[in-house]
């Protein structure tokens, strides 16, 4: 009997449903637990750009409170964004977080940027979602890339909007940065969403 | 599966499944050690372990994958067809470790961002597969969980040895604590780099086969 198609086809169909049934049941238990912790993975992002100070080891729910404290949520035409204004008192500086996204070499690219009141100058930058080549590419989520954005403008002294990723190296420019050697393409596709996040932010914010 | 129970019966008298437990146990965990021994699994063991506390999360979703995976495979040996053993075997194994995972991403989120794939690769981790095909299929269930656990916590206590070294080197730190001090050692980024996996588990290996001495007979390959 254990040689049989029919019995073989039973087996197979009967193992196949239980495992599944198995999975479906601890997927839909743990999704209200997984949920959370995106959603904290997504205010600690915006928390890190916006250098807003939160206790170390803080739980997800945590994170979430110093988030709904600290962080005002607004819209401003397409854009969304998070405005930190520190307690009197309390250290940080104000920050505006702006969030954005668009394709990258492998996958789509997910980040903030941090600009200061002026809405010209970068406080910072962050990506938190990206499949670049791990040491090529992947390197634009290392502190030494990002590092270099700190303090630039988005708009260069004659008024160009956008930010240039200069292969070969920067030359000094206040909208400049390093290119990563070996991930052109990463680099060009970023500096493209970077681009059209800042002119969206200059048509917001006015001139 | 009417068999299974003469050969476990004795178990209370004799110890563990008839005197057969103590020598599975043994021969998972030491004589034939999958990573120092057999050298199977080692590309987890080599991307996991570059801090101690990744290696024994690392290792325990070994045990409990072991463990349930060769239970099940052992309690549906005498039904499963010859033909699809295989196929069945892999999706007990991927239900276990999915398991695995999803409690990992629900409740350890950030130990389940440091794992990475990981976890989920545990699923065509050889060690797994092979004793679910080479023990599980011939042995009863009880047996076969202990050759699973057996197996795992020998996954394990290398990995942890490894991820020890490795950690302390490496960043001079063990499960987070600084213990060499930044002001005589410079941490050895090499050691947390994959070619220091290599590095650590190669000594390891050498160490295990020194200890345990020369295979007594070469008939096995």
């Amino acid at each position: 009997m254990k040689g049989n198609n029919a019995y073989t086809l039973f087996y197979a169909a009967a193992l196949g449903t239980v495992c599944s049934l198995l999975l479906t049941a601890a997927s839909s238990f743990t999704a209200p637990y997984k949920e959370a912790n995106r959603e904290a993975e997504i205010k600690l992002n915006i928390l890190n750009v916006l250098q807003v100070p939160y206790p170390e080891g803080a739980t997800a729910q945590e994170l979430v409170e110093v988030f709904k404290a600290n962080v005002v949520q607004e819209t401003k035409g397409e854009l969304e964004l998070y405005r930190f204004v520190p307690k009197a008192g309390a250290e940080g500086q104000e920050t505006i977080g702006v969030a954005f996204e668009g394709p990258g070499l492998w996958g789509t690219i997910k980040g903030f940027l941090a600009l200061a009141p002026d809405m010209r100058t970068i406080r910072g930058v962050t990506f938190y979602e990206q499949e670049e080549t791990p040491g090529l590419g992947g390197e634009i989520a290392a502190d030494w890339f990002r590092d270099q954005f700190k303090g630039k403008k988005i708009v260069d002294e004659k008024g160009n909007v956008g930010i240039t990723i200069r292969s070969g190296g920067a030359k000094g420019g206040i909208n400049e940065v390093d290119a990563i050697t070996g991930a052109t393409m990463t680099c060009d596709k970023v500096e493209a969403m970077l681009d059209e996040i800042s002119e969206k932010i200059v048509q917001e914010s006015g001139k | 599966m009417a068999d299974n129970q003469p050969v476990c019966g004795p178990c209370v008298s004799k110890g563990l499944c008839g005197g057969k437990g103590m020598l599975t146990l043994k021969e998972g965990a030491w004589t034939s050690n999958p990573l120092a021994i057999q050298v199977l699994g080692i590309c987890s063991a080599l991307a996991v372990t570059n801090k101690l506390e990744n290696s024994i999360v690392m290792g325990i979703a070994l045990i409990f994958v072991g463990v349930f995976s060769n239970l099940f495979v052992s309690l549906l040996r005498n039904v499963t067809p010859h033909r699809i053993r295989m196929i069945a075997e892999v999706a007990i194994i991927a239900t276990f470790v999915i398991l695995f995972d999803q409690f990992l991403k629900a409740f350890y989120w950030d130990m389940s961002k440091q794992l990475g794939p990981y976890v989920g690769l545990i699923i065509t981790n050889c060690i797994i597969m092979g004793r679910a095909e080479a023990f599980a299929l011939q042995n009863p269930p009880i047996l076969s969980m202990v050759d699973g656990f057996a197996n795992g916590f020998g996954y394990a206590v290398v990995l942890a040895i490894i991820g020890f070294f490795r950690e302390l080197l490496g960043s001079g730190e063990v499960l987070g604590i600084k213990l060499l001090s930044e002001s005589w050692y410079t941490p050895n980024q090499l050691m947390i780099l994959a070619p220091g996996a290599f590095f650590a588990l190669g000594i390891v290996i050498a160490i295990f086969n020194a200890i345990k001495g020369p295979e007594p007979e070469e008939e096995k390959k």
